[in-house]
């Protein structure tokens, strides 16, 4: 037989881990209120005729919140044939009162008395029977968690639907009975016979939703004052008082509870909430979480599925996570490191020499790892390198002899994107040339101790085939030719290959065209690789949190909280979502689900990801140390200025229209501690992890494949061709960041280049310095200095360099995150509505203006040019100002009267 | 005499609730009806809000939605 079951209950009391139970599903669950917050369908197991439906959790149908509308109009449409009604044993007065209303809508009750276990623990006894015999309903006692009773309460369930018959409602006093009764006849006739009683309840709570579907009745003011005068409280009192007094009327025939010693969780809390030790203790926890997800753990995560699975590969080498100096890697690099810097400065110093018109081709067809095709195919057909061949050792000799004749210096530098250091080298061959390498790279090692640039750069003079002694070593050590290249890494230890070796071996086995080649390994596998490496973090942040959650703590936080985030218009449950941002935006915008009020959630979500995440860092890292030398105070005021920005936006956003009226009281149930399963751990992890792999997969694949196709193609001398990185500027994307570039001119760096990262980073935000470094590159010099150059250049004097570099960085870090975070924004505001792009909007519109203030206010004061940019930086000072200061408006009072402190 | 007045560890019978609108119906949703027993069990470390027990349940509260609340110490 078909029918429907509407699971009802409390908040926390286990209705999501009942839903599972009957179910075989397997949602979300965490020990905080507010878990389920649209009402989720499944079948039962075992009967697909049978469907469960898992409203959200409420503690009464009045409804303030979006989860109690949703329950309340399922159940009023009286959709379902049978309401299951979870109730905590071990909160039971409470959890009673939901049930006194829900015997009211006509559909039959059944009770599922969940957490027998946690009761008997703590020693009182709840007689099921005598709760039966009160209510006049079906009781089963269960565990939900451990999945006793559940049989049991499904055969409850059917014999209840069989028998049909509606509950009897509770009955209140005598008084308040015969007051009811009359007001029944008096009921709209659109109102069906059996639930007339729960309407004269609501016309009596003045419920609004109710006038509104039926229309207000004759004398309803009557009848309510006649109620309000017989009781001496407001009507919606004297109901809410009835059915509390109905409850405590047989509530100690039902329960025994002995006198309240002090609980497991009372002794937890004593510490955990301690009034000295409670921020601290929070403060520590927080730090301790980002640590090992962002810093640790996560970091050495994250570099292994960044390098090894979407890379080149990785050593299966358990020493490499205990001791790395010790591990199969760092041997590798110790042979692979000299190898590349090696073939970089002889291909630089063949590409010097091949410039000062001397042949190469044979030195490089032998001696290069990869060579140029020129090259290979002026050797002739069938030629394989040999570099111990007598012929390519006599062609390296007398290639020596002519550039040292030459006396050719290769001047190149090595960018460390990691790190964000550069090394200029100096290659040279022969003793006259060697000298003036070491004269040039002291001038330049002099010069950039001059610029305040020591942290980034170095310069060195180094052999392009020769011997050096190695400064920290003492050893003499081969330079240029004579480096050895390393074995294969399988040689020294377990490797296997990254997920792009086998993309790239199966495209190459298949012959596949060239340009659909570049398009999966350059496009794809990179930016969509790029992101995926991202999962490790986030799956090991997720399970902290869920530990956190299922535990019961982040019911505490937002005690601990509430006091400092009420000032900013913004709930004590804030602060999470702003903590997870600094690891990523992604799980940051998700985290702000814990947040009731709607209005705040939205405003929540519309700024955590002003916080600088992980992939911001790069961004600052390179402004702090190539324009600013290395100053401390970069970094540390880039998160200033997030949270500066969260606070701010909050504060003048609070007073606008659309977050009027709107603030929730903060009345919060604190559960008893629990330790989590560790299957709920894991399930909530793989879920929330599981939906940012599948935004990988979508929006991020779709978009790097544009962004590859544009920075790619481009038309040079008339033609649509492959243009590449040597004639960047001809690309799509170098015209099509040319055309809006203007937009950035208040801001200090209006040329193509600035304004294409700004695109990029929305893929994801370290694109944007990868992006600087192939857009600036290839101008011979080093591309920070080629960045800071064409600075100069937009921000009109070479005095403004470092105010138009900290304008980039701020927009960088404020602006509309990366597709990935919003896709996050979208699904929590619900798709691409009015809330979406509001807080897009509003992001790019913040960035724009601070960006804004910052270049045009560092002008004033260091060039004294007054233009109309320092008007308008002017007018948008006075603008926030006045958004921060003026009153609230007044709906908002009205709205919400005790705000009013 | 109000909730808020009352002292951490100390007890009190529900008298009135001064409140209106969404807040008093959330609040006596709650359990925190006329009548009702309440212990003041903890305070947040920034004084505000106040950790209650009423009905065999912990419940917060923010101390300006406790004032008015009006009680009885017992």
């Amino acid at each position: 037989m078909p029918f429907t079951i509407a699971l009802v209950g409390n908040p926390n009391s286990g209705k999501t881990t009942l839903f599972n139970q009957l179910t075989g599903n397997h949602q979300y669950v965490g020990n905080w209120p507010g878990v389920t917050v649209e009402r989720k369908t499944g079948a039962l197991r075992g009967d697909a005729e049978v469907e469960v439906v898992d409203l959200p959790g409420i503690y009464s149908l009045t409804p303030y919140s979006n989860e109690e509308v949703v329950a309340r109009d399922y159940l009023e449409h009286r959709e379902a044939d049978v309401i299951l009604n979870i109730v905590d044993a071990s909160n039971l007065e409470r959890n009673l009162y939901l049930t006194t209303q829900l015997m009211e809508f006509g559909t039959p009750v059944v009770i599922a008395l969940n957490q027998m276990d946690i009761v008997r623990k703590r020693g009182y006894e709840i007689d099921s029977a005598a709760l039966s015999r009160a209510l006049g309903l079906p009781v089963v006692e269960i565990s939900a968690l451990l999945g006793d009773g559940i049989d049991e309460l499904i055969d409850a369930v059917r014999s209840a639907v069989a028998a049909g018959a509606a509950p009897v409602p509770c009955r209140f006093s005598s008084e308040l009975e015969d007051l009811i009764a009359h007001f029944e006849a008096d009921l709209p006739a659109s109102v069906e016979p059996d639930v007339k009683r729960f309407h004269c309840i609501k016309y009596l709570e003045r419920d609004p939703r109710i006038i509104e579907e039926h229309g207000t009745i004759h004398d309803l003011d009557d009848h309510i004052r006649a109620v309000e005068a017989r009781f001496g409280d407001k009507a919606d009192a004297v109901v809410a008082n009835a059915r509390y007094d109905y409850i405590t009327g047989f509530i100690d025939r039902v329960q025994k509870r002995t006198a309240p010693e002090l609980s497991a969780t009372e002794r937890v809390d004593r510490v955990l909430l301690n009034r000295v030790l409670a921020l601290p203790i929070f403060v520590l926890i927080i730090i301790g979480i980002y640590w090992v997800a962002i810093s640790s753990v996560g970091s050495y995560a994250t570099d292994w599925a960044n390098d090894g699975v979407f890379g080149d590969g990785w050593f299966a080498d358990p020493i490499a996570l205990v001791n790395p100096d010790a591990s199969v890697q760092a041997a590798y690099d110790a042979d692979a490191e000299p190898y590349d810097e090696a073939q970089a400065a002889i291909a630089e110093y063949l590409a010097a020499a091949q410039a000062a018109g001397i042949d190469t081709t044979a030195v490089e067809a032998n001696y290069l790892a990869e060579p140029g095709e020129e090259a290979l195919a002026a050797m002739g057909e069938g030629f394989e390198p040999d570099p111990d061949s007598d012929a390519a050792k006599q062609a390296l000799a007398a290639f020596e002899k002519q550039a040292a004749a030459a006396g050719i210096v290769a001047e190149f530098p090595a960018i460390d994107e990691e790190e964000a250091t550069e090394t200029d080298y100096f290659v040279y061959y022969g003793a006259a040339a060697r000298a003036d390498a070491e004269a040039r790279a002291e001038a330049r090692n002099a010069e950039i101790e001059r610029d305040g640039r020591a942290d980034a750069a170095e310069a060195v003079a180094y052999s392009f085939d020769g011997t050096a002694v190695d400064d920290e070593t003492g050893e003499e050590a081969p330079q240029g030719i004579g480096v050895p290249a390393p074995q294969d890494p399988s040689a020294y230890g377990l490797w296997i290959p990254g997920i792009p070796v086998f993309i790239s071996a199966a495209l190459e086995a298949v012959d596949c065209v060239p340009w659909l080649y570049d398009l999966v390994m350059d496009g794809i596998v990179a930016g969509v690789g790029a992101v995926l490496g991202f999962v490790p973090q986030i799956m090991i942040l997720f399970f902290l949190l869920a530990i956190l959650e299922g535990c019961g703590y982040m019911a505490r936080v937002t005690f601990i909280l509430d006091r400092i985030f009420r000032r900013f218009g913004l709930s004590g449950k804030t602060f999470v979502p702003m903590i997870v941002g600094t690891g990523c935006g992604v799980p940051g915008v998700m985290a702000s689900r814990t947040i009731e009020s709607e209005s705040s959630r939205h405003l929540t979500v519309m700024t955590t990801t002003f916080m600088p995440c992980s992939a911001k860092l790069p961004i600052i890292a390179l402004i702090s140390t190539a324009v600013f030398g290395g100053t401390w105070w970069v970094a540390p005021l880039a998160y200033f200025m997030g949270i500066a920005s969260i606070v701010i936006s909050g504060i003048i956003l609070k007073k606008t229209k659309p977050f009027l009226g709107e603030t929730t009281p903060y009345i919060m149930e604190l559960p008893e501690y629990r330790v989590p399963r560790l299957v709920d751990l894991l399930r909530s992890m793989w879920e929330r992890a599981w939906s940012f792999i599948k935004k990988a997969g979508t929006i991020i694949l779709l978009a790097t494949i544009v962004v590859w196709f544009l920075a790619g193609y481009g038309v040079y001398e008339g033609q649509f061709m492959w243009v590449g990185d040597e004639l960047a500027d001809y690309s799509l994307l170098a015209y099509f960041g040319g055309t809006f570039a203007w937009i950035f001119t208040p801001l200090g760096f209006a040329n193509w280049q600035a304004a294409s990262t700004v695109v990029t980073g929305l893929i994801a935000k370290e694109n944007v310095i990868g992006t600087m470094a192939v857009v600036f590159s290839g101008q011979g010099v080093a591309w920070p200095t080629a960045f800071m150059a064409s600075l100069a250049e937009t921000a009109g004097s070479a005095a403004l360099v470092q105010v138009a570099a900290f304008s980039f960085m701020t927009f960088q870090l404020l602006c509309a995150p990366c597709f990935a975070a919003m896709g996050a924004i979208k699904r929590e505001m619900g798709g691409f509505n009015k809330w979406f792009w509001a807080a897009i909007g509003w992001e790019c519109a913040w960035a724009y203006g601070i960006a804004l203030i910052i270049f045009q206010v560092g002008k004033l004061a260091i060039t004294g040019s007054f233009g109309l940019g320092t008007a308008v930086a002017i007018a948008l000072i006075a603008a926030i100002l006045f958004g921060l200061f003026r009153p609230m408006p007044q709906g908002q009072m009205e709205a919400a009267p005790v705000e009013g402190e | 005499m109000t909730l808020n007045d009352i002292e951490i560890g100390g007890s009190c019978i529900v008298t009135k609730l001064n409140d209106s609108g969404e807040i008093r119906r959330r609040i006596m949703d709650m359990g925190i009806t006329k009548g009702a027993r309440i212990s003041v069990r903890k305070v947040a470390p920034l004084g505000d809000p106040i950790d209650l027990t009423v009905r065999g349940y912990h419940l917060s509260l923010r101390r300006s939605d406790a004032a008015n609340i009006e009680v009885t110490p017992v």
